[in-house]
């Protein structure tokens, strides 16, 4: 019975503490303006004005300059046919490559075609006949543009010329002899290849991540700067005292970002138009570990930031480090083993990675088994760095 | 004097060394090492090879065999490989028929299909390019024996199969190098983020620490003098670091820079001085550090996407594409673009360097201002 009542009471105690520290947390939150941009603002603006400079998805009719030297049915045939094309659009003839490159340099066309002077002669010699393509390196997006359309269109042009050189089989035999295998394209999960599709979701799980790592430092920052640690002794020196307030913080972020999470997973994609096959229940379950990482790993990093300010300084940049080092803008295969090995340190890699599977490509949580592993052991890792972390700091705060 | 004062500063703090040359360091070293293969190579693709026949096999090690795929995986069927898909184990599947070889033989036109994941848009095209080469490239192989046996040459065949050839000259950066392509700004653009948030601290601080009407008193109220004496440290500091990159960049990596050095370091300068006076001008307008500083954060996170070096400006809405003239990147872009990857003549981006030299008048434009929170304002956390 004594040990009913004790437990019961430890219990009380705890729940007691737990709200404490909550209603502080949230108090301090809401009445910091720096604070709220980035629990708030940021997440609710920030994503429209990315999701609108990529709202065109792909690169439409590229800009194109013409040196048509030959002039002749072919070559006009072929301009016509890139032109045709959805990606490109022909904005000019130039008469000598001189004023092609001039249009190049205002930047009044992105690309040059040259066809030169023999061109349909060696058609009708049968030799090789060449398209010269120049095109800006500014833009890779440009670049594939011309060359993939260019590409399929003379595979077009090749074939037609194979078919009336063979003027005497029928149409199906032309056909078979022309192209003996056939091929069939297709890009799933994001099927225009488009970069808002591609970028903005594991954007806004980058987003969640970083407002809440400099949000969890700047308060914990600011407490420090203060000196105001020491207000949480009472609470530590009960037991488990740095667990009920970790806890206590934690459920006050996790109230933020769980409303944050609502709208950034669900309102911005419907409202952009993308990709949207993964299951509401599996998004969810995928998010509160997600979540519970980004948090414990912001309290453990907040030991290094001994002013507001400075969260801001030394963390803002490492978004493109993070960015990179996922496997999102460079391919996961593709980075060296020991960034590799440095990125399992970040909730983002696996909660980017793990919510672009769900989102975009329509898997399941039983698919997620290495980012559910990797998100389940950094909350234990950090959740236990950050009760050092707040000790460390609470009992420095009253010696 | 002041100068001296705010070099003391920067040594007393490990915060000014960390951010002034720590991280611009381990930014070059990540982004260079990251990217040190130019392109990725080997990305991970399966295979589904409903034939096993020798046509087929020898089309599988041709695809192998090509430097940016890899095939990791010989799947029973495609549901296994699409599985594989969805755990992100491979970004490609090509799959071949039953029958594909025999079917082949006797020009019964069988048909293979590839599919990429374009969740990741890089890997996912570059496996598309290999993969519709090699069926392009299996299909001519095809023609080809079929020609020759026919008893034309081997040079006649080739000319037949592909009458018309497009030849690509991808200007500057023939190799298509990533590396070329990104590090170029995006190394100079986390320079930048680190100078913007910097400048707003180094002003923020002085109130903060109830300094700054001292420090006011000390040059009798003439607060250009404050802003210059207390910017130029780490004006000298980073374009220490700018020009540590652009040698690493242009001289050791040997990245394009056409129009020399000299006048990637004027483009450097110009980003420092204009990140500074960003800074100047976001303090001076809201003296609430922690405030201004998300403001600087937000503004320079999205001068990467803004500037159009990935996602073309030119493909925007149009009000951002307005709007992106507004970012010191976007014209550090455009002037490299144009100087040091194209080495055209700089008087085809001669607006951006007007656009340049504009933000040094910002800090004077909010000069008064910035007295007055100097002289009269308290820190407000």
């Amino acid at each position: 019975m004594k040990i009913i009542h004790y437990f019961w009471k430890q219990v009380k105690e705890g729940l007691a503490d737990i709200f404490v520290v909550w209603r502080d947390e949230f108090s301090l939150v809401i009445h910091d303006a720096a604070i709220l941009m980035l629990f708030i603002a940021a997440p609710l603006l920030y994503p429209v004005v990315y999701s609108l400079i990529y709202s065109h998805e792909v690169a439409r009719e590229a800009k194109m300059v013409v040196v048509d030297q030959c002039n002749s049915p072919e070559t006009r045939e072929f301009r016509r046919m890139c032109d045709a094309t959805p990606d490109i659009e022909v904005v000019g003839l130039c008469a000598n490559m001189q004023e092609a490159q001039e249009a190049l340099r205002r930047r009044e066309a992105y690309g040059i075609m040259v066809f030169p002077r023999n061109f349909s002669s060696a058609l009708a010699n049968k030799e090789h006949a060449y398209v010269q393509l120049y095109s800006d390196m500014s833009s890779l997006l440009y670049y594939k543009c011309f060359l993939l359309n260019l590409t399929e269109v003379s595979l077009k042009m090749n074939k037609d010329i194979q078919i009336q050189d063979m003027s005497n089989a029928t149409g199906r035999e032309e056909e078979i002899a022309t192209t003996p295998i056939e091929y069939e394209e297709v890009a799933f999960f994001n099927p225009k290849s488009g970069f808002a599709s591609f970028l903005i979701p594991g954007f806004l799980m980058l987003l969640i991540q970083q407002t809440m790592i400099i949000g969890i430092c700047a308060l914990a920052g600011s407490i420090y700067d203060k000196k105001q640690y020491h207000v949480l002794e009472p609470i530590m020196r009960h037991k488990r005292g740095s667990f009920r307030i970790i806890f206590g913080k934690a459920l006050c972020y996790m109230m933020f970002y769980g409303l944050m999470s609502a709208y950034l997973l669900w309102v911005i994609p419907w409202m952009f138009n993308l990709p949207r096959m993964g299951d509401p229940w599996n998004i969810v379950a995928f998010m509160l570990p997600y979540l519970a990482a980004c948090i414990f790993f912001g309290m453990s990093v907040s030991v290094f930031i001994k002013e507001k300010e400075t969260a801001y300084v030394l963390i803002v940049a490492s978004s493109l480090i993070f960015l990179f080092i996922s496997g999102l803008s460079w391919p996961a295969a593709a980075v060296p083993w020991y960034w590799k090995a440095l990125s399992y340190f970040f909730p983002s890699t696996f909660g980017l990675q793990g919510f672009v599977k769900i989102n975009t490509m329509g898997a399941t949580i039983p698919d997620l088994q290495t980012e559910g592993i990797g998100l389940i052991v950094q909350i234990c890792v950090y959740f236990l760095l950050s009760t050092l972390v707040y000790r460390y700091r609470v009992m420095k705060a009253c010696a | 004097m002041v100068m001296m004062r705010e070099w003391r500063q920067i040594f007393s703090r490990k915060l000014y060394i960390v951010s002034m040359v720590i991280l611009p360091l381990f930014f070059i070293g990540f982004f260079l090492t990251l990217m040190q293969d130019g392109l990725p190579k080997d990305l991970p693709a399966a295979v589904v090879d409903m034939d096993q026949s020798s046509v087929s096999r020898r089309l599988v090690r041709q695809l192998d065999a090509f430097k940016q795929t890899k095939i990791v995986a010989h799947a029973k069927d495609f549901s296994e490989a699409r599985k594989m898909m969805q755990r992100g184990e491979i970004y490609g599947i090509y799959y071949l028929p039953e029958n594909f070889e025999r079917d082949v033989l006797s020009f019964r036109q069988p048909k293979v299909s590839f599919y990429t994941s374009n969740s990741f848009i890089v890997a996912g095209s570059m496996l598309f390019r290999d993969m519709k080469t090699i069926s392009i490239l299996g299909s001519a192989a095809v023609e080809r024996e079929l020609r020759l046996a026919k008893g034309q040459t081997m040079e006649q065949a080739m000319i037949d199969l592909q009458p018309i050839v497009v030849e690509t000259h991808p200007l500057g950066n023939p190799q298509l190098n990533y590396a070329v392509y990104l590090c170029n700004v995006l190394l100079p653009g986390l320079l930048s983020v680190m100078i913007v948030l910097l400048t707003v601290y180094a002003l923020g601080v002085e109130v903060k620490e109830m300094r700054s009407r001292k420090l006011l008193d000390m040059v009798d109220d003439d607060i250009l003098s404050v802003m210059v004496g207390k910017l130029l440290p780490y004006t000298l500091t980073f374009m220490l670091m700018a020009t540590f990159y652009d040698v690493v960049l242009y001289r050791f990596m040997g990245f394009p820079c056409h129009n020399g050095l000299p006048n990637m370091l004027l483009n450097s300068l110009l980003l420092v001085l204009a990140s500074q006076s960003l800074g100047v001008f976001l303090y001076s307008l809201v003296p609430i550090m922690s405030i201004s500083l998300s403001l600087s954060a937000f503004i320079t996170m999205l001068s990467f996407s803004i500037s159009g070096f990935t996602f073309p400006v030119g493909e925007m809405p149009g009000l951002l594409q307005t709007w992106a003239n507004v970012f010191p990147l976007r014209h550090y872009f455009l002037i490299y673009a144009n100087n040091g990857l194209n080495g055209y003549s700089s008087y085809y981006v001669w607006g951006s360097y007007v656009a340049m030299l504009l933000y040094l008048f910002l800090p004077i434009l909010v000069s008064i201002r910035l007295r007055n929170v100097y002289r009269y304002d308290t820190y407000k956390p």
